[in-house]
């Protein structure tokens, strides 16, 4: 049984000649939020999806919760994707039974709770909310479960510093201090305050894999700042780390 | 867990079909007094008024009924297309269930909301021209009789009969869900993919089959002839009973194979991007 809760190793994806992540081992541990920090095209989406099985790896192995992913890796893994997954016809009720149904640690009442909280009926229509409303019962559905381990891609990207907030305080009051949280982005400065640990991905490979303290020790600089160091010198072509 | 996301599936097919099978049924009761009615002893003797009402009436039931038949062929497609390859994709392939089980549920929900058009719209048609109860009872034991002095077993005849229909209706839609998957494999073009993979795999299975029916006749030559003369000579039912089996077996064997690869390649290869 391995201490860790997620570990990869020599993960390798390809699309056709294009490699999206190549060779990638890494090993997470339990009880931490991990920063999956990369530019657009680095592979962050790339990575969340291999975890959740919505991709299968080119080559390569992964096991979460000591599982290969399937089934029972599922069960564990609470997983934010970057696009709505919602049937047309369903109402948030319908969402509530749904994950009432497939996940035992749904936890139903903290849902309505965190719905009532922002103003969302459990009878309202998927197909009337505004695009907004609707990734904020994404993100409700996700973080109402209790699982061992968050994957949120881009929970940030694309909404107002308001909303950026609210998201990240919804993420911090509800996730289980057991859990890991794994959040993909490319805004560091909104997350650099709450991570443990940072992972940088650049063209598909992991660059920099350490505790967020000891990185910002080591560098003598912020997460923000290195991150803008390390891929400027990608945009020029230059820069060693 | 297969229970569980038949809940779903059925749900979203009553969503799905909640308007047009009652629209049929409320449709087929207004023609059994329009259209039903010119079949009653001077029931002809209506009008020009009256036979532009009966046209017309008649003529929205059929475009119902052409509407129910096409928008079954889209739920099939699209529960399976959407549901497991597009965005909702997202949500089913994380859940915690098994490849099959995503395929199986589509599957059943898929081949029920088809049983029940077809049923919906026999039922129409008995609405609108109405057989006496006594007559629709009468029928089968006759038929049965009628059957049973052929030589036919007036029972298991229609039973094969009907299973045959079930085998050919699980390989129609798992020939569409593999056509479906190999589609999906293509980074581009996934719909038009799809439709070469739909005629692709037709030409190969008719070709498969075609060519193992040549092949045994020539391999064995006049024995099957032989053979096939001396069941004709004994009994007519044994020629059906044959023949029926045969099929159900070659159509169970390719849904066999259509399911096989179709949950290899979205437990294997699936690729939401």
């Amino acid at each position: 049984m391995s201490e860790y809760l997620v570990t990869c190793i020599g993960l390798t994806k390809r699309y056709g000649q294009k490699e999206a992540l190549s060779k990638i081992s890494l090993q997470l541990a339990p009880g931490r939020i991990i920063g999956l920090l990369g530019p657009n095209g680095s592979g962050k989406t790339t990575l969340i999806k291999l975890l959740c099985g919505l991709l299968q790896p080119t080559e390569g192995s992964i096991t979460v919760d000591n599982n290969p992913v399937g089934p029972h890796s599922k069960a564990v893994i609470s997983y934010l994707p970057d696009k709505m997954y919602y049937a047309d016809w369903m109402r948030v009720s319908d969402l509530f039974d749904l994950f009432a149904d497939f996940y035992a640690d749904f936890d139903r009442e903290r849902a309505e709770n965190m719905c009532l909280s922002l103003g969302i009926s459990p009878s309202d229509r998927i197909k009337t909310m505004s695009k907004g409303t609707k990734e904020k019962v994404q993100l409700v559905l996700v973080m109402a479960r209790r699982a061992k381990l968050y994957l949120l891609d881009e929970p940030i990207a694309g909404v107002d510093p308001a909303a950026r907030e609210f998201i990240m305080n919804t993420i911090l009051t509800n996730y289980d201090e057991k859990a890991s949280v794994l959040i993909s982005t490319h805004l560091i400065s909104d997350v650099e305050p709450v991570l443990d640990e940072a992972i940088f991905l650049r063209e598909g490979q992991v660059v920099l894999h350490d505790s967020a303290d000891a990185l910002r020790e080591r560098e003598g600089k912020s997460l923000d700042a290195l991150f803008r160091d390390v891929f400027r010198a990608q945009i020029y072509g230059g820069g060693t780390l | 867990m297969l229970g569980k996301l038949l809940k779903y599936d059925f749900r979203s097919m009553g969503k799905q079909f909640a308007f047009v099978w009652p629209a049929v049924l409320v449709l087929a009761l207004v023609n059994r007094f329009t259209f039903g009615g010119l079949f009653r002893e001077g029931g002809a003797d209506i009008g020009l008024p009256g036979q532009l009402a009966t046209g017309l009436t008649f003529l929205v039931y059929w475009a119902v009924i052409l509407a129910t038949m096409v928008l079954t062929l889209v739920f099939i497609i699209q529960r399976f297309f959407k549901g497991l390859l597009g965005d909702e994709g997202y949500l089913m392939h994380t859940l915690p269930v098994k490849t099959w089980q995503l395929i199986v549920s589509k599957l059943i929900c898929g081949m029920t909301a088809c049983i029940i058009s077809v049923l919906v719209a026999l039922l129409s048609v008995l609405i609108i021209i109405p057989v006496p109860t006594a007559d629709l009872l009468d029928f089968w034991p006759e038929l049965f009789r009628a059957l049973g002095s052929q030589g036919v077993n007036g029972f298991l005849a229609p039973l094969e009969l009907l299973l045959l229909i079930l085998v050919s209706l699980v390989q129609c839609c798992l020939h569409l869900y593999l056509a479906m998957a190999i589609g999906h494999l293509f980074g581009k073009n996934r719909i038009v993919m799809s439709v070469v993979a739909f005629l692709a795999i037709n030409f190969v299975v008719s070709f498969l089959f075609s060519s193992a029916f040549f092949s045994f006749v020539s391999l064995l030559g006049e024995q099957v002839t032989e053979l096939v003369y001396d069941r004709m000579e004994m009994s007519v039912w044994g020629v059906w009973h044959s023949a029926v089996g045969l099929m159900i077996l070659g159509s169970a064997a390719a849904a066999a194979v259509y399911f096989f690869f179709t949950e290899r390649i979205l437990r294997r290869r699936l690729n939401l991007e």
